[in-house]
């Protein structure tokens, strides 16, 4: 068990860290080897210092009742008259001898207490020296480690720390390199299947195309000699043209969703003219309005700006827009197209008379997969990417896409795409206005 | 109208472009890959107002057929056909001078207008 769980990260340390590596005492070992010393050592110089000041004070005590007795002996002696000269330089000696035991045993204790005081000292240098190597070695690999995690929080997959120090922190990173390394494993693996996703997407979407094309074609074809066909072929007809327009629609949507996920998604900008945009637009959806007997108005404010857009995506927005508006709005419905310049921008706003939209899934309107509610899926053909994918391009125009609507009322749908700068010498004032 | 010289490896797409251009009145000469259009270029036959080149074709595509022809000298207006914009990577190359895409599936009324601008 222990031996386990300490070889494979210490393998694994080995394999990250690339150099030497050298298995440090764990923070347990050396905390407890540091106490132990610091205590023994303290624990002993204290029980020396105290022995010694016992068997000192025991001394001097014994040396003391010694003299007394001594002198005693003088006195009485002193008393009887016996050698009385005699007996008083003995009672005066052993009160100088005493003195002297007193000043003796003052050092002794004086030097106990230095002793004592040495040991404690000592013994709390020396722990906090083992301390302060103890935070210093676990300091330099904690920071390594906390920079490392930063800059994988950021994205950058291949932070490692160099392992080493502390067999914890030893352990911790190479914990961590693990982990980082299996991230950037996952990550490996995840952006090779979205690669072939997208591939896959692209392809799938170029074979369909041209099966695609001559089936629309020909239906088209058939759908030019109209007087010919009887009611019941002409509908078919239509029918197989619908379809294969929505077959197409999701095909692209499909292909802007993959271009948009793998970062592929751009615009060609030049500067443009909204007015024929917004005509081509409602003109690819003037059949369809007509069909479902709705109403289709554009008005286009007189001497519009160019806008900087690419033209085939903002007529792909337009489309998909009026699309919306068509098959959302009930048969006699009314949709209006309005272009008009809005300080530094020009504001295409698709409007309609239709049933609207509740504001909890107006909230989600661009997100992806996001469609009405599910009785009007079954009748509506959308794919539930339009929108996001308008999004998508509005945002690379540099431009913005709102939503409003009430329900019973109808819908709009904002799109604003900023002025083309204007060239140099032409218009300073509106110029300097459009850097701004 | 105007001559059209038309290319694409399939023989539907081939059918329908043939028949929608020559309703609208064009005359059409077909090829069924780049460098059959290339042959017919440099034959010295009747030179046509305008390409109509599918992108990718077996043995040689439109884009190098195109090439080809630039390099020779030739400037006829040259339309490309491509499944989706990623075929027409071309687009930025000046020396190609191609002008215009037209992707698939077709739209014919935008078709006609580029024809019509062309010629």
């Amino acid at each position: 068990m222990e031996d386990r769980d300490s070889l494979a990260p210490r393998s694994s340390a080995q394999a990250y860290s690339g150099g030497r590596f050298r298995l440090s005492p764990s923070l347990a070992n050396r905390l407890t080897i540091g106490f132990a010393i610091a205590f023994a050592l303290l624990t002993g110089l204290a029980m020396i210092g105290v022995a010694r000041f016992l068997q000192q004070r025991q001394d001097f005590e014994d040396a003391t009742a010694r003299s007394y007795r001594i002198e005693i002996q003088a006195r009485e002696r002193l008393a009887r008259g016996q050698q009385p000269a005699a007996a008083r330089r003995q009672v005066v000696a052993e009160q100088r001898h005493r003195q002297a035991l007193r000043e003796e045993i003052d050092d002794q204790t004086r030097d106990t207490a230095l002793l004592v005081g040495a040991g404690l000292i000592a013994g709390l240098t020396g722990a906090a020296l083992l301390f302060s190597g103890l935070i210093s070695s676990m300091r330099r690999p904690l920071e390594d480690l906390v920079e490392a995690s930063e800059r994988l929080a950021g994205g950058d997959l291949q932070a490692r720390v160099k392992v080493g120090g502390l067999s914890e922190t030893a352990q911790l990173g190479s914990a961590f390199n693990e982990m980082a390394e299996e991230l950037q494993r996952r990550a490996g693996e995840r952006d090779q299947l979205e690669r072939m996703k997208d591939e896959f997407v692209l392809t799938a979407s170029h074979e369909l195309r041209s099966p695609l094309t001559s089936v629309q074609g020909f239906a088209e074809l058939l759908m030019l000699e109209r007087e010919k066909l009887t009611p019941k072929q002409a509908e078919t007809v239509e029918i197989i043209l619908d379809n294969t327009r929505h077959v197409v629609r999701l095909l692209n949507d499909l292909l802007d969703l993959a271009r948009s996920d793998a970062g592929r998604l751009t615009i060609a900008p030049s500067p443009t003219e909204v007015a024929p945009l917004v005509e081509e637009a409602t003109r690819t959806l003037r059949a369809q309005a007509e069909r479902r007997g709705q109403e289709l108005r554009e008005e286009i404010e007189a001497g519009l700006p160019l806008v900087n857009a690419d033209r085939d995506r903002v007529r792909q927005i337009l489309v998909n827009l009026l699309t919306n508006a068509n098959e959302y709005c009930p048969e006699g419905a009314a949709i209006e197209v309005k272009a008009q310049q809005v300080g530094a921008e020009v504001e295409i706003a698709v409007s309609d008379n239709g049933p609207g939209i509740p504001s909890d899934q107006l909230e989600h309107i661009f997100e992806r997969f996001t469609r009405g509610d599910a009785g009007m899926t079954q009748r509506v053909g959308g794919t539930g990417l339009g929108l996001a994918i308008s999004k998508s391009l509005v945002e690379l125009h540099g431009g913005t896409i709102a939503a409003e609507s009430t329900v019973g009322a109808g819908s709009t749908f904002r799109v604003r795409l900023p002025v083309a700068a204007i060239a140099d010498g032409v218009e300073p004032e509106a110029a300097e206005t459009e850097v701004g | 109208m105007a001559r059209i010289l038309l290319a694409d490896d399939s023989e539907t797409i081939l059918l329908l472009l043939r028949t929608r251009l020559e309703m609208e009145g064009h005359e059409v000469t077909t090829a069924s890959d780049g460098q059959e259009v290339v042959d017919l270029m440099t034959s010295g036959g009747e030179a046509p107002d305008v390409l109509l080149l599918d992108a990718m074709m077996p043995r040689k595509s439109g884009i190098d057929a195109l090439r080809e022809l630039r390099a020779a000298g030739i400037e006829t207006p040259a339309l490309i056909v491509s499944a989706h914009k990623e075929g027409a990577d071309a687009e930025g190359d000046a020396d190609l001078a191609i002008d215009g895409f037209v992707t698939k599936p077709i739209d014919f009324d935008r078709l006609f207008a580029r024809i019509g601008e062309l010629t």
